[in-house]
């Protein structure tokens, strides 16, 4: 199977767009230090400085993980893996994926209603008091992409365990020392 | 045993809420359901989560008790706050008497209603550590502050402070690196967070009325509760409403003393604020208790009838002791 | 089964999803959602607690250090200076045996001096410093142990986020923790380094040699090193000076690198989002471990494995050192599946009140503070003890091409060394307290 290029663009865009904010963050902390630092001048840090890296911060990591999953950056350990054959990986690869899109799934089930919560209830951050449900909604809209990488990932790998063929090396293989 | 119920809190177990009253209740109630229920205490945030969520997890069921504090989530049970307004509190167990008294006609069927609630209040005078000397309104000009809670915060802003959100834990380190120049809390907390180590002068504040102080409540699941036999249901009710509620208060409060004695031993400065100061401190609160009155009434929750109906219970349960 | 042998059994299962290649925070949240459902018996308080739970993990303030130290160290590859550094250290240790190894090992104790966490800490040192490293015809296995082992040096070596814990858990002061944290953090770094000669002696094929260079030729490498040093003044400064906090150094750190990268023309449109990218996958992968590590620890609470880990070592009535060494091995194994915090979190308030009313012949706050130092040493030798250590994972999978077994035999040296260390702690509390006995 071609992989499919709308996917991959979906998740790099997202991910681009998470660093973006990362970005922000960086630039937002350097201001609200200097800003700290000049509280005799006249001057102050960010209002509310805190909470705005935790909510970006949590949208710019969810942003992050389809990327990671369609790059398969994730921490695995090849240690009895790299003796099996191919075949044997390729089946692994495709239960793993699985596992990984029932589990994002239930995170965004479960992010739903966590969100609805927040909603229901009216919380807000202490400082600036913007609802804690908009930090919710950010997050939720990059985990439906997280849902999307998934299935589209474990198309892949079923395509791959029946084709018999492996898009990409289903281990790492080789001496590299 | 037939119950088994998980209370799950965020301090440390030999801190002195978890040890002075949550334990000494959880023994209680386990003494008298004659070993029946099984109280299992898991400090610390160990069964995971951070302190906001712990009121989701007693309603969720996630937990079946859980100690927190209604302010560590804003916006979500507003009439709280009005114990944690400016010159509010006297001393603890009045005030813990007080909060039980408008929570039960005023909350517990409205912004309470899907917890069982155990108890309800309120820590001893809430005050001011600071690295340089605060003796008057004006020295808070430009220092840099934490602040426990969203009224907190939006006072000191009206005072000429500048606060600086952060988690309690982080304070230490905060205070320590002189990321912040001072930090409201009472005294009971400064050892745990070596407050007495890192700043040399304590503000205290003469008079009625104490400067600040911060809700609490211990909560339980509903339908954990539901679920109980009668008789068991009675030995949690025996230790749960206003009596057990002025106990935690004056529990708690009674730990300022030996708190403040680590201050004093250490040689550091403790300043009294005398009563004119203090007024000058309450004049300048004042629009902050306007705006929470006006932003109560503008979510249609009687912002006034609460303020008033609170002063005049405290100002009750402080003249019968 | 009992809850207790709930917790007992995910030990293994744990391991066998880990080693049949399933990805390390997947395999942690399911055995820890899996036991939670068993303990708890119903499915429902585990779907209530996943309402949050992933929103607070990921908008952790001491956690949104790690993307900003990963940002730092793609911006500081961007802007050449990575590469200077390791050109300065090959240009003055290139020609002894493993030189640019321990030069690594140094940045990482530099590197550890401005961040409180071992995982950054080997995440951020791996993407600065393993490409430099296998330029120089360092081994994969030799490089990614290294960087290991360097990370661990993260908590070692004060300000640390785990003694900072251990100091309000414990009740103890936290200045004379970190200063009897320093000589033992020293003595890591110094150990480390004795790891890696004695390692390229025995296997000469894991180092490039480089010639010796004149020292017109050092000096003028070393001029280069200017950037890096103006940044990591401003950084560690700020901490210690009290300007920031560990997370606003972070960000101060990639604001530096990445001016720098703008100035010299490293950091374009194309660069930038090259860095984002590879950011993103190493964020991503670090914390959907932490987040998969959190479910699973507050399973093994619930079990209450470390309750009776506890009941159980005291009950055998063995004698303190006995008693002691239990609880480090204790430690030294949860370190395999648990990150040190939610391990300190989750273990010493149940052991501390344990080891304190036993005789080692040391004051209640002496003891406290030698304690703090040996879990905080053995917790991060578990993060790079084979076959399961947090570090050697992220390590490892940050360097996709080398397999796993050359990361198993490169931290090897280094894991000894850790042993010895401990060893001479435990028997020396001196080594720990005589920093304190002097200061105070
Ligand atoms: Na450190
Ligand atoms: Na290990």
């Amino acid at each position: 199977m071609r992989r499919s290029a709308a996917i991959e663009w979906l998740a790099r865009a997202l991910a681009i767009l998470g660093g973006l904010v990362l970005v922000v963050i960086t630039l937002l902390i350097v201001v609200s230090i200097t800003g700290r630092g000049l509280v005799r001048q006249g001057l102050g840090p960010i209002p509310g400085d805190f909470e705005l890296v935790e909510a970006m911060t949590a949208f710019a990591v969810f942003s992050f993980l389809p990327w990671c999953q369609l790059q398969r950056a994730h921490a695995t350990v090849d240690v009895f893996t790299s003796f099996f054959p191919d075949r044997i990986n390729r089946v692994i690869d495709l239960l793993a994926e699985l596992l990984m899109t029932l589990v994002m799934i239930l995170l965004a089930w479960r992010l739903w209603y966590g969100m609805m919560d927040k909603i229901r209830y009216q919380e807000t951050t202490f400082i600036l008091q913007f609802p804690v449900w908009w930090g919710f909604a950010a997050a939720m809209c990059a985990i439906v992409v997280g849902v999307i990488v998934s299935v589209y990932m474990t198309i892949v790998r079923a395509q791959e365990a029946f084709a018999g063929e492996s898009q990409f090396a289903p281990t790492k293989g080789g001496d590299a020392s | 045993q037939e119950v088994t119920l998980r209370l799950h809190q965020f301090l440390p177990p030999q801190a002195n809420v978890p040890k002075l009253v949550l334990d000494p209740w959880a023994d209680k109630v386990e003494a008298e359901s004659g070993g029946r229920i099984k109280i299992e205490r898991y400090p610390a945030m160990q069964l995971g989560g951070t302190p906001p969520q712990l009121i989701d997890q007693a309603q969720d069921g996630t937990v079946d008790i859980v100690w927190t504090l209604p302010g560590s989530t804003p916006g979500r049970f507003p009439s709280t706050e009005v114990f944690e307004l400016p010159f509010m509190m006297t001393n603890a167990e009045a005030t813990s008497r007080a909060y039980w008294d408008l929570f039960e006609s005023r909350m517990k069927d409205t912004e309470f209603k899907d917890v069982h609630v155990i108890g309800v209040w309120v820590h001893g005078p809430g005050m001011l550590h600071s690295k340089t000397p605060i003796e008057k309104l004006e020295d808070l000009t430009g220092m840099k502050v934490r602040a426990p809670t969203r009224i907190i915060n939006t006072l000191l802003g009206t005072l000429g402070a500048t606060p600086v959100g952060m988690p309690v834990p982080q304070i230490t380190e905060a205070l320590s690196k002189g990321v912040i120049d001072a930090c409201v809390i009472p005294w009971e907390v400064t050892p745990a967070l070596k407050v007495p180590e890192l700043v040399e002068n304590h503000t205290e504040f003469g008079g009625d009325h104490a400067l600040y102080t911060t809700t609490f409540v211990l909560a339980m699941n509903k339908a954990k509760y539901d679920s109980l036999p009668d008789d068991l249901k009675k030995v949690l009710d025996d230790n749960s409403g206003q009596e057990f509620a002025a106990f935690a208060g004056r529990t708690q409060a009674g730990a300022d003393g030996p708190s403040r004695q680590i201050a004093v031993d250490r040689g550091n400065n403790i300043i009294t604020l005398d009563e004119a100061e203090v007024a000058r401190w309450q004049e300048a609160a004042q629009p902050v208790i306007d705006n929470w009155v006006a932003e109560m009434d503008g979510k249609g929750l009687d912002g006034k009838g609460l303020l008033e109906e609170a002063r005049a219970l405290i100002e009750k349960y402080t003249a019968a002791q | 089964m009992s809850n207790l042998e709930l917790g007992i059994y995910s030990f293994p299962v744990l391991l066998l999803l880990i080693f049949l290649r399933i990805p390390i925070g997947l395999a942690m949240l399911t055995c820890g959602l899996a036991g939670t459902w068993l303990i708890m018996g119903s499915t429902a308080p585990i779907l209530a607690r996943l309402k949050f739970e992933t929103y607070s993990t990921f908008s952790s303030y001491s956690l949104s250090i790690i993307p900003l130290f990963l940002l730092m160290g793609q911006f500081a590859t961007l802007g050449g200076m990575s590469q200077s550094l390791f050109k300065a250290a090959n240009a003055w240790l290139g020609h002894r045996r493993g030189g640019v190894a321990m030069a690594a090992i140094g940045a990482c104790a530099g590197f550890g001096a401005i961040c409180g966490s071992s995982l950054a800490t080997a995440a951020t040192m791996a993407q600065v410093a393993l490409p430099e490293l296998r330029r120089y015809g360092y081994s994969g296995a030799l490089a990614t142990g290294t960087l290991a082992a360097g990370g661990t040096l993260g908590v070692l070596i004060p300000p640390s986020v785990v003694l900072v814990i251990y100091a309000i858990l414990a009740e103890q002061n936290i200045a004379k923790l970190f200063v009897a944290a320093f000589i033992p953090g020293i003595l890591a770094a110094i150990g480390y380094m004795i790891a890696i000669s004695i390692y390229v002696r025995l296997f000469p094929g894991a180092a490039g040699s480089h010639p010796r260079q004149t020292y017109r030729e050092r000096f003028r490498a070393l001029a280069d090193v200017w950037p890096v040093l103006l940044v990591f003044i401003a950084v560690v400064g700020g901490i210690y000076t009290g300007w920031f906090t560990p997370t606003e150094a972070a960000a101060v750190g990639a604001a530096g690198t990445g001016l720098i990268a703008l100035i010299n023309g490293g950091l374009t449109r194309e660069t930038l989002v090259a860095s984002i990218l590879t950011t993103a996958s190493a964020t991503a992968l670090i914390f959907f471990i932490v987040f998969g590590a959190a479910i699973y620890n507050s399973f093994l609470a619930l079990s209450q494995l470390p309750v009776e880990a506890a009941a159980f070592i005291t009950e055998q009535g063995f004698n303190p050192w006995i008693v002691l060494i239990c609880i480090l091995l204790f430690y030294l194994a949860l370190g395999c599946f648990m990150d040190s915090l939610s391990m300190i979190l989750l273990t010493v308030p149940i052991f501390f009140p344990i080891v304190s009313g036993l005789d080692f012949g040391l004051g209640a706050e002496e003891f406290a503070l030698w304690f703090g130092i040996l879990v905080l040493i053995v917790v991060e030798v578990g993060l790079i003890t084979p076959p399961v250590g947090m570090n050697l994972f992220v390590i490892n999978s940050m360097a996709k091409d080398i397999p796993i077994l050359h990361t198993y035999r490169g931290v090897t040296p280094f894991v000894i060394s850790d042993v010895v260390r401990t060893a001479l702690l435990v028997l020396f509390p001196m080594i720990s307290l005589f920093m304190v006995r002097l200061l105070y």
